[in-house]
C-alpha cells in the first residue's frame, strides 16, 4: 500500500496512468490507432510539441512565464530557411545560426526582465510582438520555399520501424534537460530560484545569471522546435509558432508543474505532451470535429490544475 | 531641494500646492497627452492626409474599439488578475448576437442586450473559477480562452453572420460633423461611467481595495470573492461591447475577427492599461490613462501605416512601444520615489 501511495505522489504516475488508460480505451474502439502509420504521426506531433512544452517548462521552473515561445520558434524557423534561400548558406550552418537567434531572443527576454524588474508577462508580451513583427517584416507573410533536400530527407526519414528521425533531437533534449535539472548545479540553481528567489540569492546563487540562462535555454528549445517544424512541413511558414501558446502551458501543467516555480518534471511534462497528442489524434480517428481540440485542451488544463491543487492539499504520506 | 517656505510651519498649503502641480506634470496622463500632441504634429506634417476628415473618422472608429478592449482588460487588472480570454469572449458575444438575430429572429436591440448578458455570463464563469479554485487568473483564463474560442468555432462552423440588420452598418458608418464616429462616443460614455464607478461608488472602491490587498479588504468586511467575480463579469460585458463595435464596423459578425483564439486582442488589451499607468499588481487604476494610452497606440499604428513603414513592421513598433513605455514608467516612478513625490 505504501508503495502505491508513494507512487501516486510522484509527478509522472498520474499522467502515465492516464496515458495507458487512453491508449487502451482508444485501441478498443479503433483498430487503426496502434497501426505503424498512426504511431509515426503521433511521434511526429510529440517530437515538436515536447520541445515547445520544455521551452515553457524551463521558464515555469524559475516561476515566470514566456509568452514569446511561439514567436521565437517562428522567427528561428523562417530565418533558418531564409538564410539558406537568400544567402545560400549550407544547411548545417543555417541550423546553428537559427539556434543562435533563438538563444539570442531568449537572452534578450532574460536580460530585460532582470534589468528592469518588470514582470516576465509584460516583457515577453512585448517581445512576442517584436519577434513576430520581425518575422512578418522579413517574410511579408509569404512562406520561404527553399528548404534543401537534405533537410526534407531528415524530416521524413525513419530510424527504424515507425520511429522518425525527428524524434531523436527531442529525446536528446529531454535526457539533457533531465540531467541538467537533477544533476547539474545550474539546474538546481534554476529550481532554487523558482522556489524562493530571495533565499536563493542569499545562499550565494547569482539570481540574475540563472534567470538569463533559463531564458536562453527556453529560446534555444523554441528554436529547435521551429527548425524541426520546417523539416516536417518542408516549407518555411511565417505562421509557425502561432498556435503554441496554449499547448506550451498545457503539457507542463498536466505534468504537475507548479506555476509559482521551483517544481517541474521532465518525464511528466513529456507524458503531458503524449496525452495531448493522443487525445487530438483520437478526435481525428473518431471523426469528431477538429474544432473541438481547443475545447479539450482548455478543459485538460483546468482538470490538471484542479488535480494538482487537490494533490497539494492531500496529507503528506507516511511512506517517506 | 527644499524651498525656504517648507521650513515655515505657517504655510502648509504652499508646498502641497506646488507638489500637486509638479505631480500633474510628472503624471502618466500628462506624458501621454504630450506624446499624442507631438506625434499628431509629426504625422500631420509628414504623412499625407493624416489630418483629413476621413482619416480622423477611421482613427476615431479604430481607437473606439481599442480603448474598449483596453478598458475590458483594465477592469480585471484592477483586481491584480489578468484576462487572457478577452478576445475569445468578445468574439463569442459577437457571434451570439449574430445568431440571436439570424438564427432565432430576435429584434436587434434585444439581441445586443442578450449577447452582452452572455458576455457577463462568460465573465462570471472566469470569475467563479478563479475564486473557487484560488488559482491565478492567468491559467484559468488561458484555459477558458481555449474553451470559449473552440466552442464558438465548433458551434458556428467557422462561418460568419452576414445578414445583419442595416442598423449595424449604418451606425458604423455614421459621422457627426464629417469626422466623429458615434462608436467613439459610446466608448467615451463607457469610460466616464467607469471613472465614476472607481471614484464615486462603493462597489468601485471595493474593487480597488480588493485589488490592493485582498486580505485587508476581506477583514474590512468586503466580500472579495463577489467583487472579483463582478470585475470579471464587467470585463466580459466590455469585451462584448468592443466586439459588437467591430461588428458595426465590418457589417458582419466574423469568427476570425480577433485572430486565432482571440490572441490579436491581447497586445492592445495590455498596451492601453499599461501605458496608462494601471498597476499590474492591482489596486490602482487610471481610466483616463487607459483611454489616452489606447488612443496613442491606435494613432501610432495609423500614422506608421500612412508613412508607409510597411504594414508588417507595425507589430514590431507596437511591441517596442510597450517596452519603452514600461521602462519610462519605471524611470518616472524611481524619480518620484527619489524626490519623495509619490
Amino acid at each position: 500500500m505504501t508503495q502505491i501511495s508513494r507512487l501516486s505522489r510522484t509527478d509522472w504516475f498520474g499522467p502515465l496512468l492516464a496515458t495507458i488508460i487512453a491508449i487502451v480505451v482508444i485501441r478498443a474502439f479503433s483498430a487503426n490507432f496502434l497501426s505503424s502509420f498512426n504511431i509515426q504521426i503521433l511521434l511526429l506531433a510529440i517530437a515538436v510539441n515536447a520541445l515547445v512544452a520544455y521551452s515553457q517548462m524551463i521558464i515555469i521552473a524559475i516561476g515566470q512565464m514566456n509568452l514569446s515561445v511561439g514567436a521565437i520558434g517562428g522567427l528561428a524557423a523562417i530565418s533558418f530557411v531564409g538564410m539558406i534561400e537568400v544567402w545560400g548558406i549550407p544547411a548545417p550552418l543555417a541550423v546553428i545560426l537559427a539556434l543562435a537567434i533563438g538563444v539570442g531572443c531568449g537572452v534578450i527576454n532574460g536580460v530585460l526582465i532582470r534589468i528592469t524588474g518588470i514582470s516576465a508577462f509584460v516583457i515577453t508580451l512585448a517581445t512576442l510582438s517584436i519577434f513576430k513583427g520581425i518575422n512578418l517584416g522579413i517574410t511579408e507573410a509569404q512562406p520561404f520555399y527553399g528548404v534543401p533536400d537534405s533537410v526534407k530527407a531528415f524530416g521524413s526519414a525513419l530510424v527504424f520501424g515507425p520511429i522518425p528521425w525527428l524524434v531523436v533531437p527531442t529525446v536528446l533534449v529531454a535526457v539533457g534537460l533531465w540531467f541538467m535539472l537533477s544533476r547539474m548545479p545550474v539546474g538546481r540553481f534554476i529550481l532554487a530560484v523558482g522556489s524562493n528567489e530571495h533565499a536563493a540569492g542569499l545562499s550565494g546563487i547569482s539570481v540574475g545569471a540563472t534567470v538569463i540562462i533559463a531564458h536562453g535555454i527556453s529560446g534555444l528549445l523554441a528554436a529547435i522546435a521551429g527548425v524541426l517544424v520546417v523539416a516536417r512541413l518542408q516549407i518555411g511558414q511565417p505562421s509557425i509558432g502561432d498556435d503554441w501558446l496554449i499547448l506550451s502551458f498545457a503539457a507542463p501543467v498536466i505534468g504537475g508543474a507548479i506555476l509559482a516555480g521551483g517544481h517541474v518534471s521532465v518525464s511528466a511534462t513529456f507524458l503531458g505532451v503524449v496525452i495531448v497528442a493522443i487525445i487530438t489524434q483520437a478526435l481525428v480517428l473518431f471523426n469528431i470535429d477538429p474544432f473541438l481540440v481547443q475545447v479539450v485542451l482548455g478543459a485538460l488544463i483546468l482538470a490538471a490544475v484542479g488535480l494538482n491543487k487537490l494533490r497539494a492539499r492531500a496529507p503528506i504520506g507516511q511512506g517517506t | 531641494m527644499t524651498s525656504p517656505d517648507s521650513t515655515l510651519p505657517a504655510s502648509p498649503l504652499g508646498p502641497n500646492a506646488g507638489r500637486s502641480t509638479t505631480h500633474f506634470f510628472l503624471s502618466n496622463e500628462f506624458g501621454l497627452i504630450l506624446l499624442i500632441v507631438i506625434f499628431a504634429m509629426i504625422f500631420g506634417a509628414t504623412a499625407q492626409g493624416f489630418l483629413s476628415k476621413f482619416n480622423l473618422f477611421t482613427l476615431g472608429r479604430n481607437s473606439a474599439v481599442n480603448i474598449m478592449i483596453g478598458l475590458s482588460m483594465m477592469t480585471v487588472i484592477v483586481t491584480g488578475g489578468l484576462n487572457l480570454a478577452v478576445g475569445a469572449m468578445g468574439v463569442s458575444v459577437a457571434m451570439t448576437c449574430g445568431w440571436l438575430i439570424e438564427g432565432v429572429g430576435v429584434p436587434w436591440p434585444l439581441a445586443i442586450l442578450g449577447a452582452l448578458a452572455f458576455g457577463a455570463a462568460l465573465g462570471w464563469i472566469n470569475g467563479a473559477m478563479v475564486v473557487k479554485t484560488g488559482l491565478h487568473s492567468f491559467i484559468i483564463t488561458l484555459a477558458t480562452m481555449s474553451i470559449f474560442f473552440g466552442a464558438m468555432i465548433f458551434l458556428t462552423r467557422a462561418e460568419s453572420f452576414r445578414e445583419l440588420p442595416s442598423a449595424f452598418s449604418t451606425f458604423g458608418r455614421m459621422k457627426f460633423g464629417g469626422y466623429l464616429s458615434p462608436l467613439l462616443l459610446v466608448t467615451l460614455v463607457v469610460a466616464l461611467l467607469l471613472a465614476w464607478l472607481y471614484r464615486r461608488t462603493l462597489t468601485g472602491r471595493e474593487m480597488l481595495a480588493a485589488g490592493a490587498s485582498p486580505a485587508a479588504a476581506e477583514l474590512s468586511g468586503i466580500r472579495v470573492d463577489r467583487i472579483i467575480t463582478l470585475c470579471h463579469m464587467l470585463s466580459g460585458v466590455l469585451a462584448g461591447l468592443a466586439a459588437l463595435m467591430l461588428v458595426a464596423r465590418n457589417g458582419a459578425a466574423i469568427p476570425s475577427m480577433a485572430g486565432q483564439l482571440g490572441q490579436d486582442w491581447l497586445l492592445p488589451a495590455f498596451l492601453g492599461p499599461v501605458l496608462g499607468g494601471t498597476l499590474l499588481q492591482g489596486g490602482k487604476v487610471s481610466v483616463l490613462g487607459t483611454v489616452l494610452g489606447a488612443f496613442l497606440v491606435t494613432m501610432l499604428s495609423s500614422g506608421l501605416l500612412m508613412l508607409q513603414v510597411g504594414a508588417f513592421w507595425v507589430q514590431t513598433f507596437l511591441g517596442l512601444m510597450l517596452l519603452v513605455a514600461v521602462l519610462l514608467d519605471k524611470a518616472r516612478r524611481s524619480y518620484l520615489a527619489r524626490r519623495n513625490l509619490a
